[in-house]
């Protein structure tokens, strides 16, 4: 039967929550498209690939001493020597940072087409459609795959996580890694040290939106102390320097659940929303009716911050 | 260094977005240079302030992208190519990295390629990639810190992973690296500069004159099907009034409904 692949994502000897999601979205794609679903690991060992079989009847493992790391030339090799040993129609990745590096390489590699960022993938064999964010997530896009293969990344979030509790195979395949050709050092971390925003109950976050530093202070930390609460940022305003990095929320920042969390002059970027959208209640308060950020708000605002803003200030006494 | 920056325009997201005939309305659009891209020309840049040599500008787009490839010289690009080909925009991302890679094969040999992590219209992240496996050459993504080695071959390299963790690597020249918003912070164009732009060289070629045969819609290896705005199932209440009454109704809301402060 033909197979549907997905390539499980782990770090640290754990399989990631982005490949768990995968295994949901393998098994109902698998189904639009008359396949069956599969996951291929690539490791120094099979304990991964024994880890993956949980949550998914089929697991094809490839185990190399080379690709104890991740690298993208270890990871493309592997994958086309599974996709060559099996009847492989579909490939997917998780749109994430391992993912994004090494997606387009196989897509080359195997000469197939490739959708990335891909929120949902519908239809039926041979007419697969694949529904994903563009404009910053103004607009959605619908789009095909030509031939008979694909690559297709999934966006984090889009699926939910698979449980475990299956019992599935682990087949070995082999491949010879070759050249690789990116030489990993090491991991570090930028953020410790600093302050921790993913404990407080109230969060002020400012966007691009503030305009500059000195306004960025003016109204949002200002707000955040009215409040008792942090005051936060999107990537923008740590890219400039109006804050630190350790206050940035988002796919690469924190992770923040407050019970109160106001967006001021922030877009609503899926990269952003990652961080935020657990919050208990959300206010967006921005200028463009149109901006995502109040797909995800509680209550919203359409208006100048630098007026609403001050406004709650008088309100709050 | 020989450096080749690929740029590319894209709407400000700020725009009021219209879809006619399934394409996004341009004449409501106000265009403005990837942002991704302007730290991949900050780049380019200092590594030429301190290893010398050239920065190249490779952009595919229509007539209009001129503009922001005029704005990478003004910044002290040295020169650049424009693919400018209806038959190019009309194809996916694939034939967009053919096109750009056959324009920097005509270069005959670079250092490296840099690249966006993605464009803010299509936010697709591939074209690196892709440019790197046509070319044969290492690529690398996410890239917050980029240093070169005295030998002007061995580059170290902070790639970008989850929630602030860097990984550390090692990549030889040429390669091909992607870089993330954050990297420096990109220089505005002086006038002097902005003077000098409008005399540096842009060539502009038609995907035939770089050898680029297969375009448009027979050389994507993907078709656009449409495009539409999102339906949300959840929408914010959103609070009417001026800022003065919205705020106050905020206010009290937050005290007596959401009972969060
Ligand atoms: C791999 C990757 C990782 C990323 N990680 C993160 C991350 O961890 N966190 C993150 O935040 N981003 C992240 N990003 C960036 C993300 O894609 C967006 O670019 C970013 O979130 C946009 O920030 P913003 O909303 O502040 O700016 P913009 O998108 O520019 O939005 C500014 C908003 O302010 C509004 N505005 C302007 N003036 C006013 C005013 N006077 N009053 C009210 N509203 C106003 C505008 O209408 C607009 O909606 C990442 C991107 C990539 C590719
Ligand atoms: N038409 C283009 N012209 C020049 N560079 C481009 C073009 N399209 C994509 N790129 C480059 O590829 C990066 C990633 O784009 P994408 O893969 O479309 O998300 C961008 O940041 C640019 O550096």
């Amino acid at each position: 039967m033909a197979r549907l692949l997905l390539i499980a994502e782990h770090r640290d000897g754990k399989v990631t929550e982005a490949t768990l999601e995968l295994c949901k979205a393998a098994k109902a794609i698998a189904a639009t498209m008359g396949a069956s679903p599969a996951a291929a690991v690539f490791a120094k060992d099979d304990s991964i690939a024994k880890e993956v079989a949980k949550y998914i009847p089929e697991v094809f493992s490839v185990t190399d001493a080379k690709l104890e790391k991740y690298t993208a030339d270890g990871y493309v090799q592997a994958a086309k020597a599974v996709v060559d040993a099996q009847d492989v129609k579909g490939v997917l990745v998780p749109h994430t940072y391992d993912g994004v590096d090494y997606a387009a390489k196989v897509a080359m590699a195997l000469g197939c087409g490739i959708v990335s960022n891909c929120n949902k993938v519908e239809g039926s064999a041979g007419n697969l459609v694949f529904t994903r964010n563009t404009y910053n997530g103004k607009i959605q896009e619908e789009r095909s795959v030509k031939g008979d293969k694909f690559v297709a990344t999934i966006e984090k979030g889009a699926f939910d996580k698979e449980a475990a509790g299956g019992a599935g195979s682990v087949t070995a395949v082999s491949a010879s890694i070759g050249d690789v050709r990116t030489k990993p050092k090491e991991f570090v971390s930028l953020m410790a040290g600093s302050v921790d925003i993913s404990q407080a109950k109230i969060i002020v976050a400012g966007g691009r939106g503030t305009k500059e530093k000195d306004k960025y202070n003016d109204v949002i930390v200002n707000l955040a102390k009215k409040l008792g609460g942090e005051y936060a940022a999107s990537r923008p305003v740590v890219d400039s320097g109006w804050t630190d990095a350790a206050r940035q929320v988002g796919q690469s920042g924190k992770v923040v659940t407050p019970a109160l969390y106001i967006a001021a002059g922030i877009s609503g970027a899926i990269q952003h929303v990652a961080g935020m959208k657990g919050s208990q209640c959300i206010v967006a308060i921005n200028k463009d009716p149109e901006a995502p950020i109040f797909n995800f708000a509680t209550y919203g605002i359409v208006g100048d911050l630098f007026e609403v803003i001050p406004a709650m200030m008088e309100e709050l006494g | 260094m020989k450096i080749v920056v690929c740029v590319k325009e894209v709407p400000d997201m700020e725009s009021k977005f219209k879809i006619v005939d399934n394409k996004v309305d341009e004449s409501q659009i106000a265009f403005k240079m990837n942002d991704f891209d302007e730290y991949a020309v900050e780049a380019a840049l200092q590594l030429k302030e301190k290893f010398g040599g050239e920065v190249i500008i490779v952009s595919s787009g229509p007539e209009r992208v001129t503009k922001e490839v005029r704005q990478a010289f003004a910044m002290g690009a040295d020169w650049g190519i424009h693919v400018n080909d209806p038959e190019v925009d009309k194809g996916d991302s694939f034939v967009v990295a053919s096109a750009l890679k056959k324009a920097i094969d005509s270069l005959g040999g670079v250092d490296l390629v840099l690249t966006g992590v993605q464009a803010e219209d299509d936010q697709a992240a591939v074209t690196g990639v892709m440019i790197a496996d046509l070319m044969g050459v290492p690529h690398c993504t996410n890239i917050v810190k980029l240093e070169v080695g005295g030998d002007q071959k061995t580059l170290t390299i902070n790639r970008e992973l989850e929630g602030g963790l860097n990984e550390v690597l090692e990549i030889s020249s040429p390669c091909v690296l992607s870089i993330q918003s954050g990297i420096n912070q990109p220089r505005y164009p002086t006038l002097p500069g902005i003077m000098k732009a409008k005399k540096k060289r842009l060539d502009t070629k038609k995907a035939a004159e770089i050898g680029l045969a297969e375009v448009g819609e027979a050389g994507s290896k993907t078709s656009f099907v449409k495009m539409f705005f999102p339906v949300s199932d959840h929408k914010a209440e959103i609070i009417e009034g001026d800022a003065k009454t919205a705020a106050k109704k905020l206010v009290d809301k937050l005290k007596n409904e959401a009972k969060v402060i």
